[in-house]
């Protein structure tokens, strides 16, 4: 408590001192201190409510002598009464400040000239002439009826300067000049929350001068952005848009806040997902290549950092989905090219990626998938293919589009001939991009022999959970086989489960019997909820599958018992490592980096 | 809903005390009952405009009532005679602080007071870039419009006349004739214009000449109103031979530049207007005998003023009136041969 008290009355020296420099001068650079201090002077005055409610008005005089100062000078500031709730506030902090029985005429001069600044705040300054006073007063009208009114146009007429500057161009007469459009920026700082301002935000978001330079002031742009993001502001997309093409801080704080918001939320259900990259208008504004591009930065370093994480891995994917349909819904002709976007990558490969499954007959899924596989194989085993970067730029577009691979594992599973070379590189290549060529193969050889075995049983109507478990658990007489390995005959397991005919009856056994640990639960369930997604974008029937899927994922849910966090550690996992040319050893920090740490691939 | 109306016609009467030294009276009791009606009456305007409109009666003035307890609270606040007792009540009622309890209109007309504040620290910021005088003026020509729409205009109109600054009121008029031409609140305010003489005098000698060519342009009626009045004008100003100038009869007349000045900014107007103007320039410099010489008619005079562009432009246009036809060859541009009397009087 003692302690407390220290700081606040440091607190309140150093505000003392800040009140009395703005109050003296009213130059830029206050101004711009003003508007740097705002939230912090609100939660002063927070502070200062809390401590004067509880003290009467003679002991407040004691304690702080000057405060009658510092109030005044509050009230005289226009920047801090047009932010947010310090207006309020400071009404409260006065109210403590009445004496209920002035006992002197002292206390009653405090009492009347506290009044007098809660009037102050409310009634003083007169907008106009008295001649206009007067007039509205005939009318029957109040001050209070034409302040509102008085600040809609003034918006109005603001706006329509700007736009008409945008139309005038060099008919230099009607233009406004770039100081007064820096000017009304710098005054929206405080007012940014206000929603009589919010068409004089957009104006500036959108206004696009003929000056070489920015001419909005840079705080503007974090003030904008911060109230956008807590949803404090509503601005259409295309101001959004303005906003982070002209501030990259900004969009790089948009992004940062997704993904807080991704890893702070529990289950992240791909539909939840998907809702809050939808609701950041992240995807929308990614058409942009320039914001693509940026975006697509950071969630390659989140990739890096959290080594692969699924749910990043999810996330990414999810966010091409939303980023392909908000371009397709754009315009029917690409405006950039897609070289724009995937500079570093094949742009015949990106054109076969960016094909919506929905768009191929199924019968045709097999190819398009074979020519997938031909295409990465050929450019991550040749090694002279730099142009298009190494194994990892590629498995990172492929992760893009990442339902591909889920594609090529059901198939694998479903088709009745020989399990394709190709179908089995991409899946082990997706998964684990950095084997060597050997690995690779061992890791197919695997594959095969578990396909096999399963396409065996796939049309025995009864099956036992015993069959199935020789393939995906460790067998005594067998050496241990990688966590890889593992991990996708486990997938190739759940894909059998959910399409044979008699999986349906044993899929609980199975699961329980393969799924030990609560990490390999959660992966299972990750690929249920992926499987039920992916199938609503397709509009796959299947209705027993579905159904089968549902109530697996309703089980599994209901007796997992960990807390499923995003960063969580383990084996299931697709080889990503950083390769001894990286060097970004430090763990996720999700507070703002500015400058994007320089990747080196190797 | 008859005993509401009759409430609000009370509370109307509490609201104009609540400005005056008679609040003094007031104890705290009496300011938690004026802030509890405001408040109901808040709530209750909401569903009786609702039913009005629903009924198409022209109730009355309902559009007034939406912010009243705003108002009392700021007047209250302000009102330096209200005792210290009844002001503390006041205090706890509006700003019960930020764990507003139950009663939610006590935190509704807190956020709404706070927003006020909030509003007018937005305008003087604003302001700080400069005088806003157009965006004031179209605030009080809409306010003029909402009165006007709101009530019975009756004597509304005259009744401002009469108490009002005339300046603003004329000025606020004008704007609000320019603000919506053809709503039916402006159609009353032109009525009413045109039927007055003196406010019509009054509009056509105060507002710059700019403004009433923009609303001459839009309204016809004031158009033929104003034109008659520059005539009555006109007629007015005597040639003083020796120093070749017109001059007013008295000082407060028209001077003959500022007569000018209003048929330049005529002139500079699209072609309806500006048409017409020439037209009834032309008019009366030919029942004037349209002699082009200087100083027989104010109206000759004028068309010359106005330049070699004035005249031929409206004849080189298509069709004009059949006035012009007669006049129409003598109007010819009037170079550097002058008649020889020209060269006796000097500008």
């Amino acid at each position: 408590m003692a302690q407390d008290s220290v700081d606040f009355s440091s607190h309140y020296q150093f505000w003392m001192q800040k009140l009395s420099v703005w109050e003296h001068a009213s130059t830029l650079e206050t101004q711009q201190d003003t508007c740097l201090h705002l939230p912090r002077f609100q939660e002063f005055l927070r502070q200062m409510y809390e401590v004067l409610k509880e003290l009467n008005s003679s002991t407040i005089i004691e304690r702080f002598p000057t405060i009658g100062q510092l109030l005044a000078k509050t009230c005289w500031n226009p920047f801090i009464l047009a932010f947010d709730e310090s207006q309020k506030i400071l009404i409260w902090c006065l109210c403590c400040l009445i004496n209920k029985e002035p006992q002197n005429s002292e206390e009653s001069k405090l009492n009347s000239w506290t009044r007098g600044l809660l009037s102050q705040i409310l009634s003083a300054f007169r907008f106009d002439t008295k001649e206009v006073d007067l007039f509205i007063q005939s009318l029957g009208y109040t001050p209070e009826d034409y302040c509102p009114g008085l600040l809609k146009n003034m918006v109005l007429s603001l706006v329509s300067e700007l736009r008409e500057n945008h139309l005038n161009g060099f008919n230099t007469q009607r233009r406004m000049v770039p100081e007064k459009i820096r000017f009304l920026s710098r005054i929206c700082i405080p007012l940014v929350t206000l929603p009589d301002i919010e068409p004089l935000v957009e104006a500036l978001l959108t206004y696009h001068g003929h000056e070489t330079q920015e001419v909005l002031w840079p705080e503007f742009f974090d003030a904008v952005n911060e109230a956008f993001l807590l949803k404090k502001i509503s601005l259409p997309t295309s101001a959004v848009v303005c906003l982070w093409l002209r501030h990259l801080p900004s969009l790089e704080k948009a992004t940062l806040h997704l993904f807080e918001k991704l890893i702070s939320s529990e289950r992240n259900f791909l539909r939840r997902i998907e809702y809050f990259l939808k609701d950041s208008l992240l995807p929308e504004a990614a058409c942009h290549p320039a914001i693509f591009r940026i975006v697509d930065e950071m969630f390659r370093y989140v990739l890096l950092e959290t080594d692969g994480a699924p749910e990043v891995l999810a996330a990414i994917q999810v966010f091409t989905q939303c980023f392909v349909e908000a371009l397709e819904k754009k315009n029917k002709q690409l405006k950039f090219t897609l070289k724009t976007y995937f500079p570093y990558a094949s742009p015949s490969l990106v054109m076969v990626l960016l094909q919506h499954p929905k768009e191929i007959p199924q019968e045709l899924w097999l190819q398009t998938l074979k020519h997938i596989s031909e295409m990465l194989r050929e450019i991550v085993e040749d090694q002279t293919h730099r142009s298009y970067g190494g194994p990892f730029e590629c498995w990172f577009l492929f992760i893009h589009f990442g339902g591909w691979a889920d594609i090529a594992a059901e198939q694998l599973v479903m088709s009745e001939t020989e399990s394709s070379e190709a179908l089995l590189w991409l899946l082990a290549f997706s998964y684990s991009p950095r084997d060597g060529s050997l690995q690779r193969a061992q890791t197919m050889v695997e594959l095969k022999a578990a396909l096999i075995h399963l396409k065996k049983l796939f049309r025995s109507p009864t099956l036992s959970a015993k069959d199935l478990q020789a393939v995906a658990a460790e067998s005594p007489d067998r050496d241990p086989r990688p966590a890889l390995c593992q991990q996708l005959s486990r997938r190739l397991l759940l894909n059998f489960l959910l399409w044979a005919p008699g999986g349906h009856a044993i899929a609980w056994e199975v699961i329980t019997l393969v799924a030990p640990t609560d990490e390999i639960t959660h992966e299972i369930i990750g690929f249920l909820d992926q499987t039920l997604y992916r199938w609503d974008h397709l509009c796959e029937e299947a209705p027993r599958s579905r159904k089968l899927a549902r109530e697996l994922l309703a089980e599994l849910h209901a007796s997992s018992t960990s807390q499923l966090k995003m960063l969580g550690t383990g084996s299931a996992r697709p080889r990503c490592s950083r390769g001894p040319a990286d060097s970004q050893a430090q763990s996720l920090n999700v507070s703002s980096p500015t400058v994007l740490p320089q990747k080196n691939q190797q | 809903m008859e005993s509401l109306l009759q409430q609000l016609e009370r509370f109307s009467e509490v609201l104009a005390v609540s400005r005056t030294a008679a609040v003094s009276a007031w104890g705290p009791a009496a300011v938690r009952r004026a802030v509890q009606w405001a408040r109901y009456l808040r709530r209750a305007h909401g569903r009786l405009r609702a039913a009005l409109e629903g009924r198409r009666r022209a109730g009355p003035r309902l559009g007034a009532w939406g912010g009243r307890d705003v108002v009392l609270s700021a007047r209250l606040l302000g009102n330096r005679a209200l005792g210290a007792a009844a002001h503390r009540c006041l205090l706890r009622l509006l700003f019960p602080g930020p764990a507003a309890p139950a009663p939610a209109p006590a935190a509704a007309l807190q956020a709404r007071l706070a927003r006020l504040a909030r509003r007018r620290g937005a305008v003087r910021l604003l302001l700080r870039g400069g005088p806003a005088e157009d965006a004031a003026l179209r605030t009080q020509a809409e306010l003029l419009l909402r009165r006007l729409r709101d009530g019975p205009a009756g004597g509304l109109l005259d009744g401002l006349w009469a108490r009002a600054p005339r300046a603003a009121f004329l000025r606020a008029a004008a704007a609000a004739l320019l603000l919506d031409p053809a709503g039916p609140a402006p159609g009353e305010l032109l009525r009413w214009l045109l039927g007055r003489a003196d406010a019509l005098a009054a509009l056509c000698r105060d507002l710059p000449a700019a403004r009433l060519a923009a609303l001459a342009a839009r309204h016809p009626a004031l158009r033929r109103a104003y034109l008659r009045q520059l005539a009555r004008w006109g007629c007015r100003l005597r040639y003083d031979l020796p120093s070749g100038r017109w001059e007013a009869a008295e000082p407060a007349h028209v001077s003959w530049a500022e007569l000018r000045g209003r048929f330049l900014s005529l002139a500079r107007a699209p072609p309806p207007l500006k048409d017409a103007a020439l037209a009834a320039l032309e008019a009366w410099s030919a029942r004037d005998g349209a002699f082009r010489v200087r100083g027989l008619s104010v109206w000759t005079d004028l068309l010359l003023a106005l330049g070699p562009g004035a005249g031929t432009d409206s004849l080189g246009a298509a069709s004009s009136s059949g006035v012009l036809g007669a006049g129409g060859c003598r109007l010819a541009r009037p170079g550097p041969a002058r008649s020889p009397e020209h060269a006796h009087f000097p500008k």
